[in-house]
């Protein structure tokens, strides 16, 4: 019996992974079959992350692997499907931080589960999102910010969205390494996660397909 | 005005693992084992690290609860300090960095996509940073040992009772512009891979772990990188 995708996958061994992959196309099977074996083994690798089983590398192992199977399979889907993204997220460090590397990794998570993000990259000010979400129509946006000061950023950002008239029509989720729910109360955002995997989690809730 | 630049690097792979959030008995894949050193071989092929440190020395004039006054006419301020080393005669103000090399590396590695390298890359330049403060104390330790002197363990801004609006202050008073190291309007440092400190100097001077600055922090209960004994 040809080796589990989904499990294979969650080992995170990726000759392996790539091999099933490259035979199950070989032998005509259906391309989104296949993309959903994928991210069922996404799943094991969420939770295998949030029992402290597997690191920060892992994940973002995981998700180069999951790049390279969707690549692969792209080409087999058919035009419609395989441009169709889960949702759109506007995203970026706010102002006042310039810390990149948890932004990158959340922006990437996103990115290979499925949603179209538009990364703003760092000290972006409020403005930029506003202008954003409105160019976007994103009905989701991402703030990262690690230091204390970028708490008021968030908080500001929050409140321009408020007064474009953006802010029952976006969800805001906050996160960074200091923030509680203290601080998602203080912000005005409607969620914070803690990692890159939460912020999917409540992406692919607020869009409805958690 | 010291500045010291002639600085050795070298890496514990357990200090890179902990800056990737691994604790002490967690499995590492062997794959991300053989990446770190591969990436860690760049690194020193490539020169990426240009570790150097700026430091002044200054007498202490007086201490009182929220502030250091030190000659001059020059202070620092925040109630950590004087609560944390009132036996010291002098104070030394450090900014210690790695340089803007690795930082870029690892916006390279990303902006092409290569998440896994760039995150571990950036793991990397905080480790190294780590690795460059106890060198940089060092050198310090022996500078003083000759007048019968001491230090202490540092004292980071950022700290509770040690506030960040310091930061400016420090800069000028460890002269950091001689290493390249400066301050966005917002008050972080640039290259990112810097850290600045001030240890007291004496005739006996207290010392702490890390573990025992983890315990102190805000963080101290969900801080994937907290040091524990
Ligand atoms: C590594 C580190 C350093 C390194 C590297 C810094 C760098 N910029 O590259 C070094 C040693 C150089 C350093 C220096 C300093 N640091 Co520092 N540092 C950290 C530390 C331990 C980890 C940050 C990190 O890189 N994490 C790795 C990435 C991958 O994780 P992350 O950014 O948290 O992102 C993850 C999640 O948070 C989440 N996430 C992030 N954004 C978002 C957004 C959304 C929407 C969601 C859902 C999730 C999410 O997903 C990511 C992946 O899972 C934090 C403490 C902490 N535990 O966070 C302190 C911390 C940020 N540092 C702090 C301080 C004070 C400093 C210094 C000022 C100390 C000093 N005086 O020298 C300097 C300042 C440096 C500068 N450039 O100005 C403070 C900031 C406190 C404050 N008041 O703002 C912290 C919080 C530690 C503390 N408790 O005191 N630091």
């Amino acid at each position: 019996m040809a080796a589990d995708l989904a499990s294979t996958l969650a080992d995170l061994k990726e000759a392996e992974v790539l091999k099933i992959v490259k035979d199950r196309l070989g032998a005509g099977e259906e391309p989104l079959k296949i993309l959903d074996d994928a991210r069922r083994g996404m799943e094991v690798v969420g939770k295998r992350f949030a029992d402290s089983e597997y690191f920060i590398p892992d994940l973002v192992y995981s998700g180069e692997i999951l790049k390279v199977v969707t690549d692969l399979v792209k080409p087999k889907l058919t035009k419609e499907v395989g441009t169709k993204k889960l949702g759109k997220v506007v995203f970026g460090t706010v102002a006042g931080d310039i810390h990149d590397i948890g932004k990158d990794i959340v922006v990437f998570m996103l990115d290979v589960n499925g949603f179209e993000v538009y990364d703003l990259g760092v000290d972006v000010p409020a403005q930029k999102f506003v202008d954003k979400i409105k160019e976007s129509g994103a009905p989701i946006v991402g703030l990262s910010g690690f230091l204390t000061l970028a708490f008021d950023s968030m908080k500001e950002t929050v409140e321009a969205m408020k007064a474009a008239g953006l802010r029952d029509k976006v969800k805001v989720m906050i996160g960074g390494g200091q923030i509680t729910d203290e601080v998602r109360k203080y912000t005005g955002a409607d969620a914070f996660g803690k990692d890159a995997m939460a912020g999917v989690a409540l992406a692919k809730k607020w869009i409805g397909a958690g | 005005m010291p500045v010291i630049r002639d600085i050795l690097l070298s890496l514990k792979s357990r200090e890179v693992l902990r800056r990737q959030g691994f604790r002490g008995g967690s499995r590492v894949r062997p794959e991300i084992k053989s990446l770190i050193t591969e990436i860690l071989a760049t690194v020193k092929k490539t020169h990426l690290l240009e570790p150097a440190v700026a430091y002044e020395i200054y007498l202490i004039a007086g201490m009182s609860p929220d502030r250091i006054s030190l000659e001059g006419g020059k202070a620092i301020e925040g109630p950590l300090l004087a609560a944390i080393f009132p036996e010291a005669k002098e104070l030394a103000v450090i900014i210690a960095t790695i340089g803007p090399g690795l930082e870029k590396q690892v916006t390279d590695y990303t902006s092409r996509g290569q998440h896994l390298r760039g995150t571990l890359l950036d793991g990397i330049g905080s480790a190294a940073v780590d690795s460059l403060i106890p060198q940089a104390l060092k050198s310090i330790a022996d500078g003083v040992s000759s007048r019968g002197y001491e230090i202490s363990s540092p004292v980071v801004p950022g700290m509770p009772g040690f506030p960040l609006t310091e930061q400016w202050n420090l800069l000028e008073l460890a002269k950091a512009k001689e290493i390249g190291v400066s301050l966005t309007a917002s008050g972080v440092m640039v290259p990112q891979k810097s850290t600045s400190m001030v240890i007291g100097i004496g005739p006996k001077m207290t010392r702490w772990t890390q573990a025992e600055v983890c315990r102190r922090c805000s963080l101290k209960e969900t801080c994937p990188y907290r040091v524990t004994e």
